[in-house]
């Protein structure tokens, strides 16, 4: 394992096994849930004999087809915004750097540290405040309210990851476009956008990745009708859990994976090394 | 025209203020009043700090002690499992296959959160599989009886955040670089004595990342306890739930929340001014003042 040929230790060797470990560890409970989104069963955790029943259930009760459609609707929409959101505040605390950064990135750091059970907690009479006693009927709409939920952590995400980008590259080029009379919103769209966008569309499917997981704050601010799909698995904990559940999550695996090979892609093409795409797709 | 420099982060903090800083202050306020009768949720018009006091007696302070002790240990043991691994990722393994493992990595990081911890509801289930094959070989006579009890709630937790531990950590260990190994090395250091007083130190910013990116979050985890550890495994996480969804009482709920937090941030400082007090005097120990050396005819 170890490089320009020296002999190996026995330390080499352990570390060797352990990282084996390691990894049998961490996918152990993956191959599982494969594996069992196969059982033709009725309970999930016993394993009966081999067949694609779970994956037909998708498509046959409509529950789990809806709450699919409203976690990939949801997903769309608060990437969308949060791409929005954090692309202008990334620029923004890029090129307008000043004392209010301090404050802003003090916001975002409250954003990300949260715990996410009080985001919840605080959300859900939030939500129904202005939803019944100020009467703004939109926060009354189910997606609206997955929407919000979703966007709040995933905004803060997008500006760290738009401003590392934009903070790494000189400003001569906007400079040069402001020098030739463009104005600030052409420079903006024609300049500093394409120079960004890598990290846009990165932390977009970051964001819409974050929002298919979200479990904690979907359970709080949801509104029966549109349960999105981890919800919809919480609930069946309850009730006890059958084969689809493992047979979804492995299609929702494979739909994960396939943003996440999009997200590298973009990133190899923009020139990052891995080790900076690794600590993009964490966060940090 | 002048515009203020900030112009263009306006609507992410008025979208921040609005959905994040105005609710949470609510929950604080909240956290100051109490629960009118039976059918209400909260009410504010006397304000005390009763319900502080409520959710610190003895059976709801168990739970906050529970969950400072499975917060301690398993963000202790997620890091004794990273440091071998990421190290052998960052310095062992050749660079091309060090994108490879990255992403074997990331991979479970960014599986669903509650599936990977039903996988392991699966896995630990006294008619699962591992039970069955415990039984068969003989190491043992009954079911597993693991599930719904705190050392799986431990068990979920490691592996939870385990990648969040693994990434920074690799992160640090690959900065420091083979060149001051080299040197370490070069100057006669063994291995052992290389890791401990250049590799590991040079590596501090990416364990204070990780420590933190593991604590803080495992702190307020409710899928896992509430997957994994049943009635017996409880966390604060679900106790803030129950007060909101099933005891409808939003005052006391909005004060363990708020304790929660304050709980979070009062364990990082003390954490911190300990790791500083530990190190300080090895730092004092270790640094060498080129003008306390003897002059080289003397050494030789």
């Amino acid at each position: 394992m170890s490089g320009s040929g020296e002999h190996r230790t026995l330390t080499d060797y352990l570390l060797y096994a352990w990282g084996v470990l390691v990894f049998a560890f961490l996918f152990l409970p993956i191959v599982v849930i494969i594996l069992y989104s196969f059982n033709e069963g009725r309970l999930l955790v016993a394993f009966t004999e081999f067949g694609f029943t779970p994956f037909r259930a998708i498509v046959e009760r409509p529950q789990i087809r809806s709450a699919v459609i409203v976690s990939i609707q949801t997903g769309a929409i608060a990437a969308v915004l949060a791409t929005a959101l954090g692309t202008l505040a990334g620029v923004a605390m890029a090129r307008r750097p000043g004392r209010w950064v301090f404050w802003f990135v003090l916001l975002l750091l409250l954003v990300s540290v949260t715990p996410e059970i009080v985001d919840a907690v605080a959300l859900l009479p939030w939500l129904v405040f202005l939803g019944q006693d100020v009467g703004l009927g939109i926060f009354d709409n189910g997606v609206v309210r997955l929407v919000v939920g979703h966007s709040l952590f995933s905004t803060a995400v997008v500006a760290y990851i738009v401003r590392a980008r934009l903070v790494g590259l000189d400003a001569q080029l906007e400079e040069a476009s402001a020098d030739l009379y463009a104005s600030p919103w052409t420079t903006f769209r024609r300049i500093t956008l394409p120079l960004a966008m890598p990290a846009v569309l990165a932390g977009g499917l970051l964001a819409f990745t974050l929002s298919l997981d979200n479990t904690i704050i979907s359970a709080f601010v949801q509104v029966s009708g549109t349960t999105p799909w981890p919800v919809y698995v919480l609930s069946a904990l309850r009730s006890g859990l059958r084969p689809e559940i493992a047979a979804v999550s492995t299609i929702m695996l494979l739909l994960t994976l396939l943003s996440l090979v999009l997200v590298w892609l973009v990133l190899r093409r923009a020139g990052d090394s891995d080790t900076q795409i690794a600590r993009t797709m964490t966060g940090n | 025209m002048p515009r203020p420099r900030f112009l263009l982060a306006i609507p992410a903090w008025a979208w921040l203020v609005t959905f994040f800083v105005l609710p949470v202050a609510t929950v604080v306020y909240f956290s100051f009043g109490y629960k009118p009768g039976l059918f209400g949720t909260h009410a504010t018009d006397v304000l005390s700090l009763d319900r502080y006091r409520e959710a610190l007696s003895p059976t709801f302070f168990t739970t906050f002690i529970n969950t400072l002790r499975v917060g301690i240990l398993g963000t202790l043991i997620c890091l004794l499992i990273a440091i071998p691994m990421a190290y052998w990722m960052a310095v062992k393994v050749s660079p091309n296959r060090r994108v490879f493992l990255l992403a074997l990595v990331i991979v479970p990081f960014w599986t669903n959160f509650l599936v990977r911890t039903i996988g392991w509801q699966v896995i630990l289930a006294p008619e699962g599989w591992l039970s069955g094959l415990l039984q068969s070989v003989g190491l043992r006579d009954g079911p597993l009886a693991i599930l719904y009890t705190r050392p799986a709630v431990l068990l979920g937790v490691v592996y939870n955040y385990l990648p969040l531990m693994i990434l920074p950590l690799f992160v640090a260990f690959d900065r420091v670089g083979p060149a001051l190994r080299e040197a370490s090395k070069d100057l006669g250091a063994d291995r052992w004595r290389t890791f401990t007083q250049v590799t590991l130190p040079m590596a501090r910013p990416g364990i204070i990342a990780g420590v933190l990116l593991v604590f803080i979050p495992l702190m307020g985890d409710y899928i896992t306890a509430t997957v994994l550890g049943g009635a017996r495994g409880n966390m604060v996480g679900q106790l803030v739930a129950s007060q909101f969804q099933a005891a409808q009482n939003w005052a006391l709920g909005s004060a363990m929340a708020v304790l929660l937090i304050l709980v979070i941030a009062v364990t990082v400082l003390v954490g911190a001014a300990m790791a500083y007090l530990v190190s300080w005097p090895f730092a004092r120990h270790r640094r060498l003042r080129l003008a306390d050396l003897p002059p080289a005819e003397a050494r030789t």
